[in-house]
């Protein structure tokens, strides 16, 4: 869908400032290390790339799906929902609103199971244990948190359009890179605190020094804020250099152990079907079966 | 998983906040209520969002007219205020319900002509259709099509602005089509839908919501609907016998159409959209625009750009506002309020009206 990003509920109500950030999660922030908690936002990033490339969505859908789980948890403690629903929940929702169609319930279900005992053991050794009607509640949580601002702007249109508009064919060879960089992005902040426009001028930047190709004249003639730009590539280059003495694969269930948790959390998948009963019966239920360490 | 306890909710107001006064409508995916402001007293429309389908989640149909709506700001578009919820209690097993709160509208076009106190003067008709084509033009240049467009989904405000409503069968298209296939069908009310759509083509675009813009136009003097077929077939046999045959001469490509074979297409007709509605059209002008909405072929069909710019509005008498005449009526007019419509002189068809409001309640309004 087309649109004007400055008409959108993304410019109005979306961006949001460092101190906003900083404010919704520092009680959090009193259990996790700031650290810690960029882990475990990569680690769910992660998560919702592994499930949208298992049910084969575009990575439109992924990155929509990305921004969607930051929004939430930007303005929520993680133990108000666990994220290990909330990532399913963000790629059903975002598939729809992006016209990808709809994820049939039983294979959002399935996909999960299989991604987690595949690809994730090392992070949550039991079952995955949400079922759809989890899945359904969440979705208007999310829905509701977000106001329903459902559209959202990425900074991939822009990048076609700017490497469109490079000197000779330096656009096709760096756009590739530059792209790769955006999806990279998206397990910073960034998406929630500058307009796509500046994101995908900041992975061009990067593209360029990592490519050494000198655009310094197409740059100084583009008339936006600089300073912007390259604070987004601090923050994508401090991503880099996170990664480097990073093992996830190792340190991420420690990291889970810690992180905040809701009280409750689901029983085992019972014998009978998926349908949602009393939401309160079943919410005792639970309360009795919580397994997780506090 | 947790319970609401540990959440808030910062954003979507409590529905409650608002008081129904009364139904006014059936959406595509809900009931609609006209309600008041408890605090400020505003008047608007609640659109009910149904969960009809447990297995889909939030609707789609209501996720696209959400997003589509906030990024359709336009005089001649309904305004979406904001949308509301319910609070999750035990009663609606925690499950709130949505309700998206539009501007309200006093009445809607098919309740306008289905009251005979009614008159339009020509100069009012062509303001009708001016606003109504400029938000096509809006949309269709945001890539939106509307895809039900009918008289009752035109709404006037009691201040003679006309608004696009009802966007819950609406979609972005794109132009660089990748091939057929990619679009339902299924869409538009019958009495409206154009050719392409009832021969099966999946690959449309803005042409057929002109089309409906021209029954629209010509339901401006006739004051009924003037094709209401029974069927599909029976559609395609009126739009025959008012457009003309379907044939590949007027129309390059239409065999190409999946249904092209397999519907019955009335042979050796002749066109005569013109003739048939100069009976209740003097306007010349008006007849030669109608007569280029009404076009067979999609893309010899003129577009919104071309129709703002057409003689029939810049010339005498010119459009003219709405507000006086409508003063003269105080009461509400909805179609889902109205009674029946009168028999259509085009299509003498006295079948049912698609929906009857059980208890025929009106109300007044200002």
């Amino acid at each position: 869908m087309a649109g004007n990003f400055w008409q959108s509920s993304h410019y109005h109500q979306w961006l949001l400032d460092k101190q906003d950030l900083a404010r919704e999660q520092q009680h959090d922030l009193k259990i996790v290390t700031e650290e810690e908690y960029q882990k475990i936002m990569i680690f769910f990033a992660n998560f919702i790339q592994a499930i949208g490339e298992h049910l084969k969505v575009r990575q439109q859908v992924i990155a929509t799906a990305t921004v969607y789980l930051k929004r939430f948890y930007a303005r929520n403690s993680l133990k108000s929902i666990d994220p290990w629903l909330m990532a399913p929940t963000c790629i059903f929702l975002a598939s729809k609103v992006e016209e990808f169609g709809l994820i049939s319930n039983s294979r959002l279900i399935t996909t999960c199971q299989t991604v987690v005992k595949n690809k994730f053991s090392h992070a949550y050794p039991q079952e995955y244990p949400f079922r759809i009607s989890n899945v359904l509640e969440c979705e208007f949580y999310l829905l509701e948190m977000m106001d329903c601002c459902l559209v959202l702007y990425h900074p991939y249109r822009d990048l076609t359009q700017y490497c469109a508009d490079l000197p000779s064919t330096e656009g096709d060879k760096i756009l590739p890179l530059a792209w790769r960089i955006a999806n990279d992005s998206l397990r910073t902040d960034v998406s929630l605190l500058y307009p796509p426009y500046l994101i995908a001028l900041a992975c061009l930047h990067i593209a360029c020094v990592i490519d050494q190709k000198d655009l310094k004249q197409w740059f100084a003639e583009l008339s936006v804020d600089t300073e912007k730009i390259l604070e987004i590539t601090r923050q994508i280059l401090s991503l880099y250099e996170l990664w480097k003495n990073y093992d996830e694969k190792a340190e991420i269930i420690t990291i889970l152990r810690k992180m905040p948790k809701p009280k409750s959390c689901p029983s085992p998948p019972p014998n009978q079907g998926t349908n949602n009963q009393d939401g309160a019966q079943q919410s005792q239920n639970q309360q009795q079966t919580q397994q997780q360490q506090t | 998983m947790s319970k609401t306890e540990d959440l808030e909710f910062p954003f979507c107001d409590d529905a409650n906040k608002y008081e129904k006064l009364a139904k006014i409508g059936q959406g595509t995916f809900g009931e609609v209520f006209k309600a008041r402001d408890r605090k400020t007293k505003q008047i608007v429309a609640m659109k009910k969002v149904l969960m009809e389908n447990e297995k889909e989640g939030f609707p789609i149909t209501a996720l696209r007219e959400i997003k589509i709506l906030q990024l359709l700001k336009n005089d001649n578009v309904v305004n979406l205020v904001e949308i509301c919820r319910t609070r999750a209690t035990p009663y609606n097993r925690f499950k709130s319900t949505f309700y998206l709160i539009f501007e309200f509208c006093e009445h809607d076009l098919a309740g306008l002509l289905s009251n005979a106190n009614v008159k339009f003067s020509l100069g009012e008709i062509k303001k009708v259709m001016q606003q109504l084509i400029n938000g096509l033009y809006f949309i269709h240049s945001n890539k939106i099509l509307h895809r039900d467009m009918k008289a009752a989904n035109i709404l006037i405000t009691k201040s003679g602005v006309l608004k696009l409503a009802d966007f819950g069968l609406a979609r972005a298209f794109s132009i660089s089509s990748k091939g057929a296939g990619r679009y339902t069908n299924r869409v538009v009310t019958l009495w409206y839908r154009p050719p392409e759509l009832l021969l099966g083509d999946r690959n449309y675009g803005p042409p057929i919501d002109m089309w409906g813009a021209g029954c629209i136009m010509a339901e401006m003097w006739t004051r009924t609907p003037i094709m209401q077929g029974k069927t599909e077939q029976h559609q395609l046999q009126l739009i025959s016998q008012l457009c003309g045959s379907i044939t590949v001469e007027v129309w390059p490509g239409v065999e190409k159409l999946e249904f092209f074979g397999t519907m019955e297409l009335a042979q050796g007709q002749k066109r005569k959209v013109k003739d048939r509605l100069k009976a209740y059209i003097k306007d010349q002008y008006a007849l030669d625009m109608l007569d280029k909405l009404l076009t067979l072929d999609p893309s010899k069909r003129i577009d919104s750009d071309n129709s703002l710019n057409h003689d029939f509005f810049w010339t005498d008498p010119m459009p003219c506002d709405l507000s006086n005449m409508l003063s003269k009526h105080t009461t509400s007019m909805f179609e889902y309020l109205a009674p029946p419509r009168r028999r259509g002189p085009i299509a003498p068809n006295p079948n049912q009206r698609p929906v009857q409001n059980p208890d025929q309640h009106f109300e007044r309004v200002f």
